[in-house]
């Protein structure tokens, strides 16, 4: 292998002045937490560290007593300000294989700085420090320019960063605007910024974006990536779950500025406050968002545990910064946390009352219905129209002719019977294959047997037809025997047929051919053999008796289902035979009723007649109260007398419905409930469900402070924890908190690793500044919107982020902030802002997930078969032109223009996006249907901006549309080339109008009417490039 | 040249030429590891370079296709040969071989009879490997492959199964293996991504489980690694058709302009990343040409098509996609995933087995075939397998042509060919059953320790720190790559 010579010497060129420049540096001395820490974490803990199973030699490395300690030969690991005398540095020194550390096989090297830190450390007596993270935060003093002059202080030694002067008034608003709404500025709102010149104007302006309620959308959003939320399960089918509830109210709950600390508790522990409001309650669905699975198969522990460990860690995560899941397998490598903490902290979550298996459901237990604020009233509106009805139907009562046939003298005679069931169609209001596939009904040429339709089915394995209900009465007759005509095809024949009854249950079924049907138990009236197929291609009659079928006179069915294995057949003329004897009817003769009721509860029976009911009629109940039942009876019961009552059912079936339809319009959310009795959690070895070893109770680790129970002695809560976390003796919420903030509004936190403060993170670039953050946002009460604007109004955010070549080499990731913030927009904003500036973003807040465009065969690929997520279903109308954090979120198979942009799947927390930049997001940018009809739309808007006859009207226009995008306006050089494009692009579709109606129809929105299609298409097309600048994909 | 001044060497210009801005660190970088072969060329400047150090060591291979048989494929009705099982015919599985890990589907039977393949097993090649009737093809090619017949698993479910064989762990939001190797070898060409996924149709009436996009996403690794699905419908690659009405030339024109602007921009700015956005502009332009030349298979010779047969005419079959696995590896993909749903026949499995054969028998083998002719086998590290295997007991009806099987994590087979691969090699025994390795049992992260190996990387050595471990693909246990498979 070789290196073209002058690259060698470049490279050699660049190490040797690195080299230099270091040794010519003045040294202060060395910090433990700062300088060695992060050296001996990375290359020493994991065999010298906190974890005793895999410690080394007995040697810890992470505490003075240990490092210090002499062995039997009285040699210290470290001796200090003696580093010659030190085995560490001696075993760092050795070029001996087995002596040497790190050893070789760990595949861990100290560089040669590296090196000399310890030996200068040592020698400097060799100070160590505790975690800085584990401490409380000093709250130091406000230095003489607020949070800039922390920032300053890291400047005073570095003559190669200079700051920068404030940004010009446009880019600051569009900066504003995009961090604190995620959209860009309206002109007015730009044009009111620059012509308030009183002192104060950009507080102002910050304030009313503070104010804003899409300030709420954006800071939900980051929160949602942290707490996992999505709308599907995630697992297996990924069908979908409703908790959209939840995104609604963290939304809510940002623009109401709820203090940071009831967030907390209330996401935590709302359910454990007394008297809970359903916002609280709702709140509880954080630890509901994780990944759950419906897979057929799985072993219910596994999934419990799993779902409690990442309950815990994202848990640890989001409040602590700590790393919690790698205990859940063994001791913390490097942070101080035991796999004993971490089944501690597992506990408070191992209780939840969700199952295992979320049953693929919409809604898994513990759910939620969510009540509108009227909903009583509502409530009560139709309970009272119900109660009017039923006056009217009482004020009938004395002129309805009925005698009990079970009180004449002579009783009247018996007479057969002949009730059908199915002729053409079921009952009215049966209930038909609920949630399955619709009945067939054909006409001829297909086979008839009466009537003018008969029911078709076919399929492989067992299909069928369920009918349940109905307002035609199914009841067994005395002597009854169902009877149902089929006809086989013969060409495809089924091997099966079976009719099944429901009388509460399925339990009575009967079969002709074949046992394939896998219900009942063989050989009992749950699966009674009635005989062979019959003869295919002719129609034929099936009998069976009902006492064969364990069903006896009386019985009311509350449904029955036509079934075949294989094949096809028709069904047709459905029905029972049976004798009438109206002495012994329930539904001719109150008493026959009364008796065979006796202990049910019928529908719509007023409560205190349920136990006149159950007293038999030979008891003595109150007159009044046996009138009362016996109007029931009349207007519900009685064949005779019930038409008589037909408008005034209908009217209460209409109200009914209503009722019903309202009920069912309540969506409901998942939330947390424990079970009554708590799960015991355990100590898992290796962080195997299977493998339960020490019983642990719910605890936080001991290197952080002490947790205060509610109940002492007793098990310690959520809310607990949740106090515990927002305590103001815990140093880590505030500061992880103040941090994750920091990174959304700067692009970096100032400990870059905003989801780690272990050991193994990265230290602050500012410590000082963080613990100053952090103090004065726990003594604000937690105010998120104050911290936010102490940010945003600082000199830091206001910097122009201009700056020149050497001092972004200084500073590649602008740590220090000498220059403004800069970096790509997020997924969501990218989206939201050429809706935005297309004038089609809708504003409409909340509720199910939209399905906005998205290619075709994104979900279908991938989709399990029975999922119902497997197929997606764009939106039309002002769905698809929603926000963006209200889009649908299916975890298996995300939205491409959110995975494009580096939006996590929702599958584990995520504190800290990726921003990557690749031709995949160019090529979204261009072409995806959303940039381009909003490209149109922009078009439109730029057109109708100035007047053709406007002497420039191409130069006004171009104006218009650069500062609808950026908030400012064109350089005169940036004018002229897109004017040059705008020209050409022009030039171009007068050549070909065809192209241009075809550009300018992309997408459901149309064209306005009288759009000059030509000019349009030019301008579509300038607005796709003004929307792919890097500035306007640039938080700038 | 000294290994550590090579990688401080490697440091050094990337951080040099990131600064500058200037884009010459990849050529520079291609030169380094040498030629890369003819399937390989990449003469541009590289947009993804490989990570520092790595490759760690010579490479055998320079890029992987995985064909990924999604469900559960039956090992004893395609490898590994029973014949013994016949004399055992619907008599209960002995109860010493029962406990462990059984999903909750079968784990209620009330009997679990054993069901002999009624398939046919005959010997094939110079290495006499034992194949079934279902895999004429294959078994043609059985001397270029090495089978492992041990390979197992700790999941019982498909979620966790699939995304353990393509993550290293059960648990959603780690980085797939395919992103892993992008992200540690980079792209050997700049108008093609590193990492392509495929999803060839399937078998109607197969029982299609689903897939998970983490499959082929990347985690906690920078989104760039995600593999790019390739569609068999529609656009290609997702927004690669320029709107209805705008041509290539405006495309261009728009771009000349757009670059002007950004330039004009970072000369005020200094941006780097603005000089990152210009040259991944440009390199969408590039995709928009590259992808349509390479899916268009017509230009392939009548004998090519006839080797992979008649399906490959027909766009998304497996035969068409393992020829197109072909066309990307040949272009300087790193990784193609090829992943082939319905192998979960929990029913009439000689049925739903056959039909799965038929639909890609021919195509895998066609593939070895190919890319040997082509002289491209050496470089190339082909991959066959499932998420776990199936059980030797009859899930449901048994009878002797008809019967079922559950999920079985002990010991299933996977094949694996060229790069660095020895053929002819059978490793591994099971036991009479089929129900639990005798003799070299190897567990998945050993096969991808061992992919990474060929590629000339050191897994152990392959992480990147994350919330304070060393995430690796191979994950926390030790994993020993698998010496007795390689050439």
């Amino acid at each position: 292998m070789s290196v073209p010579a002058p690259f060698r010497l470049l490279a050699r060129a660049i190490v040797c002045l690195t080299l230099s420049s270091r040794m010519v540096a003045a040294d202060p001395p060395l910090s433990f937490n700062r300088d060695i820490r992060p050296v001996l974490s990375d290359k020493c803990f994991a065999c010298h560290g906190f974890d005793p199973k895999t410690r080394e030699g007995g040697l810890r490395l992470d505490t003075p007593e240990g490092a210090f300690a002499t062995n039997k030969k009285g040699k210290a690991a470290i001796v200090p300000g003696d580093p010659e005398n030190s085995m560490v540095w001696q075993r760092i020194l050795s070029a001996d294989p087995d002596e040497m550390m790190p050893p070789p096989e760990s595949h861990k090297q100290l560089s040669g700085p590296e090196k000399e830190k310890i030996r200068r450390w040592i020698g400097e007596g060799a100070v160590y420090q505790k975690h800085w993270a584990f401490e409380a935060p000093a709250g130091p003093e406000t230095p003489s320019h607020g949070l800039d002059g922390f920032l300053a202080k890291s400047w005073a030694a570095r003559p190669d960063l200079l700051p920068m002067p404030e940004a010009d008034s446009g880019t600051l608003i569009r900066r504003v605007s995009m961090a604190l709404t995620g959209l860009p500025p309206s002109l007015e709102e730009t044009d009111s910024y620059l012509n308030d010149t009183a002192p104060g104007a950009y507080d102002r302006m910050v304030d009313r974006y503070l104010n804003s309620p899409r300030y709420g959308e954006e800071m939900a959003r980051h929160w949602l990536d942290v707490a996992r939320y999505a709308d599907t399960h995630g697992m297996h089918l990924d069908n979908e779950r409703q908790m959209w509830a939840y995104r609604d109210w963290v939304i809510r709950s940002f623009n109401n500025n709820q203090p940071f600390d009831r967030f907390t508790i209330e996401q935590l522990a709302g359910d454990l406050i007394p008297d809970a409001t359903q916002d609280q309650k709702i709140a509880t669905g954080f630890n509901r968002c994780n990944v759950t699975t419906g897979e057929g198969g799985s072993i219910d522990a596994e999934y419990l545990f799993r779902y409690a460990v990442d309950r815990a860690s994202t848990t640890a995560q989001t409040w602590l910064g700590l790393t919690a899941g790698c205990a859940a397998c063994h001791d913390h490598k490097y942070d101080p946390l035991t796999q004993k903490e971490f089944y501690q902290l597992y506990a408070f979550f191992y209780s939840n009352a969700d199952p295992a298996m979320d049953g693929n459901a919409l809604l898994t237990n513990p759910v939620m219905k969510i009540l509108p604020e009227d909903h009583a009233e509502r409530v009560r509106g139709f309970d009272e129209q119900m109660a009017a009805v039923q006056r009217q139907m009482d004020a009938k009562i004395p002129e309805v002719p009925y005698t009990d046939p079970a009180e004449q003298d002579p009783k009247p005679a018996v007479q057969p019977t002949d009730n059908v069931w199915f002729e053409d169609a079921f009952a009215a209001d049966a209930k038909v294959n609920e949630g399955g596939a619709a009945a067939q009904f054909v006409e001829a040429p297909e086979p008839v047997f009466s009537g003018q339709r008969s029911l078709k089915r076919s399929g492989q394995g067992t299909v069928q037809d369920v009918i349940m209900g109905g307002t035609l009465p199914l009841t067994v007759p005395h002597d009854a025997r169902f009877y149902l005509h089929v006809f086989l095809d013969p060409g495809n024949p089924p091997k099966e047929i079976m009719i099944q009854f429901n009388s509460g249950e399925w339990k009575h079924r009967a079969f002709w051919g074949a046992d394939l049907i896998p219900f009942g138990t063989v050989g009992t009236p749950e699966r009674f053999a009635a005989g062979t197929l019959p003869e295919t291609g002719k129609w034929v009659r099936l009998e069976v008796e009902a006492a064969k079928l364990g069903l006896s006179p009386g019985t009311s069915l509350a449904g029955y289902a036509l079934t075949i294995f294989d094949g096809t057949a028709w069904f047709d003329q459905v029905g029972v035979t049976g004798q009438n004897d109206p002495a012994s009817d329930p539904q001719q003769s109150f008493k026959a009723w009364h008796r065979a009721s006796t202990g049910m509860n019928p529908p719509g029976l007023a409560p205190d007649l349920l136990a006149v009911l159950a007293a038999g009629p030979e008891s003595e109940a109150m007159r009044e109260d046996l009138h009362r039942l016996r109007s029931y009876f009349l207007q519900r019961v009685c064949a005779a007398t019930v038409p008589l009552f037909a408008a005034e059912a209908a009217q209460l079936a209409g109200i009914a419905k209503e009722r019903e339809t309202y009920q069912n319009s309540l969506p409901s959310t998942f939330v947390w409930n424990d079970l009554a009795t708590p799960r015991d959690s355990f100590v898992m070895e290796r962080g195997q469900y299977d493998r339960p070893g020490e019983k642990v109770s719910p605890g936080v680790p001991a290197v952080l402070p002490q947790l205060h129970q509610s109940a002492p002695g007793g098990r310690a809560t959520r809310m607990d924890l949740a106090r515990w976390l927002t305590a103001p003796e815990n140093p880590l919420t505030a500061r992880v908190t103040v941090n994750r903030y920091w990174q959304q509004i700067f692009g970096v936190g100032l400990v870059k690793t905003s989801h780690d403060f272990g050991t193994q993170g990265d230290l602050p670039s500012h410590p000082e500044l963080l613990d100053w953050l952090a103090v004065r946002f726990q003594e604000s009460g937690w105010d998120v919107k104050k911290l936010i604007r102490l940010m945003v109004t600082s000199h830091a955010f206001r910097r122009s982020s201009a700056a020149p070549a050497p001092q972004w080499q200084a500073d590649p990731a602008n740590r220090l902030l000498a220059r403004g913030p800069r970096f790509r927009l997020d997924a969501e904003q990218l989206r939201d802002q050429v809706l935005f500036a297309s004038g089609l973003l809708d504003f409409t807040a909340g509720g199910r997930g939209t399905m906005p465009y998205q290619p075709p065969n994104i979900w279908e690929p991938v989709g399990f078969a029975g999922s119902n997520t497997r197929f997606y279903k764009t939106d039309t109308g002002i769905n698809l032109h929603r926000r963006s954090i209200y889009t649908f979120l299916k975890r298996t198979a995300p939205a491409p223009f959110m995975v494009n942009f580096d939006a996590p799947s929702r599958e584990q927390t995520c504190s800290m996006r990726e921003r990557s930049n690749t031709p995949l997001q160019a090529l979204q940018l261009m072409n995806d249907v959303q940039h381009v009809e909003g490209a149109r739309a922009f078009a439109w808007r730029i057109l109708e901006s100035c007047p053709d006859s406007h002497p420039d009207a191409p130069g006004e226009r171009l104006r218009f549309a650069w500062r609808t995008v950026l908030a400012r306006l064109p350089s005169p050089a940036e004018s002229a080339a897109v004017l040059d494009f705008y020209r050409s692009r022009l030039a171009k579709f007068q050549a070909s109008p065809d192209e241009a109606a075809r550009l300018v129809t992309v997408g459901e929105s149309k064209p306005a009417a009288g759009a000059n299609a030509v000019e349009l298409a030019a301008w579509t097309l300038t607005a796709n490039l003004l929307l792919n600048l890097d500035e306007t994909i640039t938080r700038n | 040249m000294d290994p550590l001044f090579e990688r401080n060497l490697q440091l050094t210009r990337r951080h040099f030429f990131g600064q500058t801005g200037l884009r010459l660190g990849g050529l520079a970088m291609a030169h380094l590891l040498g030629s890369p072969g003819r399937a390989l060329a990449s003469a541009a400047p590289q947009v993804h370079p490989a990570q520092p150090g790595l490759p760690h060591f010579r490479p055998r291979a320079k890029a992987v296709i995985y064909l990924h048989m999604n469900g559960g494929p039956s090992q004893l009705d395609l490898w590994d040969y029973k014949p013994g099982l016949k004399e055992h015919f619907n008599e209960d599985l002995p109860k010493s071989f029962l406990g462990g890990r059984i999903t909750t589907m079968t784990s209620g039977q009330a009997r679990f009879p054993v069901a002999p393949s009624k398939f046919q097993f005959a010997q094939h090649g110079q290495c006499g490997r034992w194949v079934s009737e279902l895999l004429p093809h294959t078994a043609k090619i059985v001397d270029d492959i090495t089978l492992i017949k041990t390979v197992h698993t700790h999941a019982i479910n498909h979620d966790p199964a699939c995304t353990f064989v393509m993550t290293g762990s059960e648990v959603p939001g780690k980085a797939s293996l395919g992103s892993w190797i992008s992200y540690g070898l980079g792209a050997a060409t700049n108008d093609l991504p590193s990492f392509v996924a495929l999803m060839p149709q399937f078998p109607e009436g197969s029982n299609g489980q689903a897939l998970f996009s983490r499959m082929w996403g990347s985690g906690y690794l920078p989104g760039k690694h995600t593999g790019v699905v390739l569609r068999s419908s529609g656009d290609p690659v997702l927004y690669l058709d320029n709107p209805p009405g705008v041509d290539r030339s405006d495309r261009r024109a728009m771009l000349d302009t757009l670059g002007q602007l950004n330039q004009h921009r970072f000369q005020q700015f200094n941006d780097p990343d603005i000089q990152t956005r210009i040259s991944q502009y440009e390199m969408a332009f590039r995709l928009q040409a590259s992808v349509p030349e390479l899916t268009d298979l017509s230009r392939e010779s009548p004998a090519t098509l006839e080797l992979y047969g008649p399906d490959v005419k027909r766009p998304g079959s497996f035969a068409a996609s393992a020829l197109l696995a072909r066309r990307l590896v040949e272009r300087g993909v790193r990784v193609v995933q090829v992943m082939h749903r319905g192998w979960d026949s929990h029913g009439d499995l000689p049925n739903q087995l056959g039909n799965q054969c038929r639909d890609t028998d021919q195509g895998c083998a066609a593939l070895i075939q190919d890319l040997k002719v082509r002289g491209l086998l050496d470089d190339v590290l082909v991959v066959w397998g499932g998420e776990f295997g199936r059980t030797v007991y009859s899930q449901g009806t048994l009878t002797e042509t008809n019967y079922g099987r559950d999920h079985h994590p002990k010991n299933f087979c996977m094949w694996m060919a060229g790069g660095g691969i020895r053929g002819g090699v059978t490793l591994g025994e099971t036991d009479d059953f089929s129900y639990n390795p005798v003799a070299d049992p190897i567990h998945i992260n050993r096969i991808n320790a061992t992919m990474l190996h060929c590629l000339g990387i050191d897994h152990e050595r392959f992480s990147i720190k994350l919330q304070g471990l060393d995430e690796r693909l191979t994950g926390v246990e030790p994993m020993k790559i698998i010496p007795q498979i390689l050439a």
